[in-house]
């Protein structure tokens, strides 16, 4: 039956995409709910919150609120806090209290730029429901902060590396900046900026200083066109230091299925091939790119389509989050665990 | 960003009275900062026992959560508790089915597929709703009536509505009273008696049970002690209910109207001298004397004895804890202890504490839990060295740290006993460690039940096993036994 889960537990929604992209750059944000959706984002989806305070607040609606639509009141209170915080920026994140009652973003920032102190201060809203994944609301988070901040053009810098896509829903890792700029830093050679992740705001302006970017998930792919666009700037996919996430062990002639974000799949693929697997197969139950596909490979949607997926694939190794084993009866193959802290809430380390 | 954390001192919020509070401690006037205290008590599925375990308290029952997936998204963390393997289910809702409401139509064959995947029929559906039916005004009454004439199940809905926090059936008062509905009226049985309020037994030595069994009662229930379905439907044939928690008072109201079971309600309360007050209310109102002299003296000495150890201490009080902050301020401040600072919300109720504390301790600072100045908290002066509460141990993790917020549900005499053991583990750990408790451990999430060793370990002089529901078994009291 469509939407029904019987063993999968809801994956991590778009707010908290959203919020884990804006999370470390000294904005003031503002979950646009009544409680439970901010609970879910600190409490569960952005483990950086048990390790450091972090201006992350609940709108505090309450019914009235939403039935009279009192956005006026929102603002209200974003602006008193704004003068007592000094943020960077405000960024007004949806959930699906404001998709109900049809809020309308535009008119909100509008409204909160001309009424927030400084006046300048920018504002920043993205329009997540709540009903969407993770990644559709880290995507519009980049979208929105590069075309809010990455305005000024500055010369490429060579190796000056941006990477877009790292946050802790994508890494499973607090330290998943810092590998990710050890991965590619070449010993120290380049300067690797993962944004909202190590690198501030600071580095989001200077964005067009980078001589390449990289995507390391599908979220992170609109947000690097529109730099290409504006400033010219390449990227590619990738995710160095992937193979670190492959145990030692044959996989010579060995037919795998690989489930998690799509670039990280598809690195995994690449390293597996190039030590003798038959075949790899990428599913995931996010983003899937067209252009990352290959013949077999798998948009995942409902718990059914996943076990028949399992059933018929014939695979000898699946390499996928833990959370998936229940859908995996009778599967005789090897099971090789692959966190993914969108999907279970667990880190790598 | 840099400023200060706002503030009252007991004495100041006194003088102003409960007509005047601060704007800085009304909810609706700022936004919400997350600590760990507002994250609990501003969302009702966040944790602890919000909605979605509490409507889980019937034994044998399942939940089907309709709703967007972000609302289910931490039950991944229930989820993995043995306890509630196999019993959560989601239906997702997309933006199509709040525009058309066809997800409602999907509900009774979900239930239907629900209990075809399990090798044993429920004995109810709990549908959780959020607060997108809120808005939508669904009448889950009667999506469960259709629901439970096709499926032949008892189909029960539950609110979960952040956004009805502060109305009058807030959820966690809704959940109480859904979870009492599948109650049909029995023969009355003058010697047993309901404890309502908790979803989680209160602890084994609590006296309550002692009293009410010299006073003749025979059976004591509880619904997390009930050991099955059966078990849970004979709390209808109660003689009265004991009310131990204001949120449960609807649900009593209801078994008055339904089943004409009337119910008492008691506090739970840390200053000595008023619990004894309380019991000997209850003891006229049952027509019974209760002794209760020597948990009241166990008590009293327990408290002197980590006075006498600890001249020194100067608490934090937090609100994430099983007590009314202020309630417990002012116990601790009654036995001699300075309480130098109190995170809480301070609601027109509290001033019934707060007055009393304005003349014992006029300078204790309170502190709105949730302004957004609260970022800025820096410790203060270095004056506290031991704190109770969750929220108190992210503010001072320096600090040894009495979470005070587990399941197990501290009441009466025996409550104030089990506070001083364990500040003063507290104590001695952090003097062999160094170091406060690690609230991100032990607070962020909810601990497994031990099943093999039972919270024993945790508490050494309990006997009793904790299971299941969060009820308890083995030598110590149990659910509906013979006393």
């Amino acid at each position: 039956m469509k939407g029904l889960r019987k063993y999968l537990a809801p994956f991590a929604p778009d707010q908290s995409g959203a919020s884990g992209v804006l999370y470390e750059l000294g904005g003031i944000l503002v979950i646009c709910d009544a409680g439970g959706c901010t609970g879910n984002v600190c409490g569960f989806d952005e483990p950086r919150w048990f390790t450091r305070r972090s201006a992350v607040f609940s709108a505090g609606l309450r019914d009235m609120d939403a039935i009279l639509g009192r956005d006026d009141r929102l603002v209200e209170k974003l602006t008193e806090a704004s003068g007592k915080l000094k943020p960077s920026f405000a960024a007004i994140i949806g959930t699906p209290v404001p998709a109900v009652i049809g809020t309308d973003y535009r008119a909100l920032k509008r409204m909160a730029q001309r009424r927030m102190e400084p006046e300048d201060l920018p504002v920043l809203t993205v329009d997540t429901n709540g009903m969407e994944l993770y990644d559709k609301g880290e995507e519009k988070a980049y979208l929105s902060l590069f075309q809010n901040f990455a305005v000024e053009k500055f010369p490429a810098e060579p190796g000056r590396i941006g990477v877009i896509g790292a946050t802790p829903l994508n890494t499973g890792s607090l330290e998943g900046g810092r590998k990710l700029a050890r991965a590619l830093g070449d010993g120290g050679k380049r300067q690797v900026c993962c944004y909202g992740m190590g690198a501030g705001l600071d580095a989001v302006r200077k964005a067009s200083a980078a001589a390449e970017n990289w995507v390391i998930a599908p979220s992170g792919v609109k947000a690097a066109r529109y730099l290409e666009e504006t400033f010219g700037t390449p990227w590619r996919f990738g995710y160095p230091g992937a193979e670190a996430l492959i145990p030692e062990g044959d996989y010579g002639g060995k037919r795998i299925l690989v489930v998690h974000q799509q670039v990280l799949g598809c690195c995994l693929r690449e390293r597996l091939r190039q030590m003798g697997a038959a075949s790899v197969t990428v599913a995931s139950w996010f983003m899937t790119l067209p252009e990352l596909m290959e013949e077999g490979d798998a948009a995942l949607t409902e718990e059914d389509v996943f076990e028949e997926l399992v059933k018929t694939g014939g695979y000898d190794i699946i390499f996928a989050d833990p959370v998936f084993w229940p859908g995996m009866k009778g599967f005789r193959g090897e099971r090789i665990p692959l966190i993914h802290f969108a999907v279970s809430g667990r880190l790598v380390d | 960003m840099k400023g200060e954390a706002y503030y009252c001192t007991a004495g100041e919020l006194a003088g102003r009275g409960k007509e005047d509070i601060p704007a800085p401690f009304q909810l609706n006037a700022h936004l919400i900062y997350s600590s760990p205290a507002t994250l609990a008590f501003n969302s009702p599925g966040a944790e602890g026992f919000g909605v979605k375990r509490a409507g889980l308290a019937v034994p044998g029952s399942v939940m089907l959560l309709v709703a967007p997936g972000c609302c289910g998204r931490n039950t991944s963390m229930l989820s993995a508790m043995r306890t509630y393997q196999n019993r959560f289910f989601y239906l997702l809702m997309d933006e199509t089915d709040i525009v058309t409401g066809r997800h409602l139509k999907k509900i009774p064959q979900a239930v239907e597929e629900v209990c075809r995947s399990l090798e044993e029929k429920p004995s109810v559906v709990m549908i959780c709703i959020t607060c997108a039916d809120a808005l939508l005004g669904t009448d889950m009454e009667r999506v469960c009536r259709r629901a439970q004439e096709q499926t032949g199940i008892p189909v029960r809905p539950c609110y979960m509505y952040a956004l009805t926090r502060e109305g009058r059936r807030p959820p966690m008062v809704h959940v109480r009273q859904s979870v009492y509905s599948l109650l049909e009226p029995r023969k009355r049985n003058g010697k047993a008696v309901n404890l309502l309020g908790f979803f989680s037994p209160l602890d084994d030595d609590c006296e309550l049970y002692r009293l009410l069994a010299d006073a003749g009662v025979r059976k004591i229930r509880e619904i997390s002690r009930c050991e099955d379905y059966e078990e849970y439907l004979s709390m209808a044939e109660a003689n009265f209910n004991l009310v131990l928690n204001p949120e449960a008072r609807l649900a009593a109201e209801d078994f008055y109207e339904k089943l004409q079971i009337p119910y008492i309600e008691m506090a739970r309360l840390y200053q000595t001298d008023k619990i004894a007050s309380q019991y000997q209310a209850l003891g006229a109102a049952i027509g019974v004397s209760f002794d209760w002299e020597e948990d009241r003296r166990t008590a009293e000495e327990a408290a002197q004895a980590f006075r006498k150890a600890h001249p020194d201490a100067a608490f934090a009080i937090g609100e994430c804890v099983n007590a009314n902050p202020f309630e417990l301020a002012l116990a601790l401040v009654r036995l001699g202890f300075p309480v130098k600072e109190i995170y809480g919300t301070v609601v027109p109720e509290s001033f019934v504490y707060l007055n009393r504390l304005a003349q014992l301790s006029p300078d204790t600072r309170v502190y709105s839990n949730t302004e957004p100045a609260m970022l800025f908290y820096d410790g203060g002066e270095g004056e506290i060295n031991i704190t109770v509460g969750k929220d108190a141990a992210y503010y001072h993790p320096e600090c040894p740290n009495v979470m005070w917020n587990d399941d197990c549900q501290p009441f009466g005499f025996a409550g104030v006993r089990r506070l001083f053991r364990e500040l003063e583990q507290a104590w001695e750990q952090r003097k062999e460690k160094g170091a406060g408790q690690d609230w991100k451990q032990s607070g962020s999430q909810i601990p497994e039940p031990n099943h093999e060793q039972g919270i024993s370990e945790r508490l050494p002089e309990q006997s009793g096993k904790y299971n299941g529901n969060g009820r308890q078994e083995g030598d110590g009291v149990k659910g509906g036994s013979e006393l």
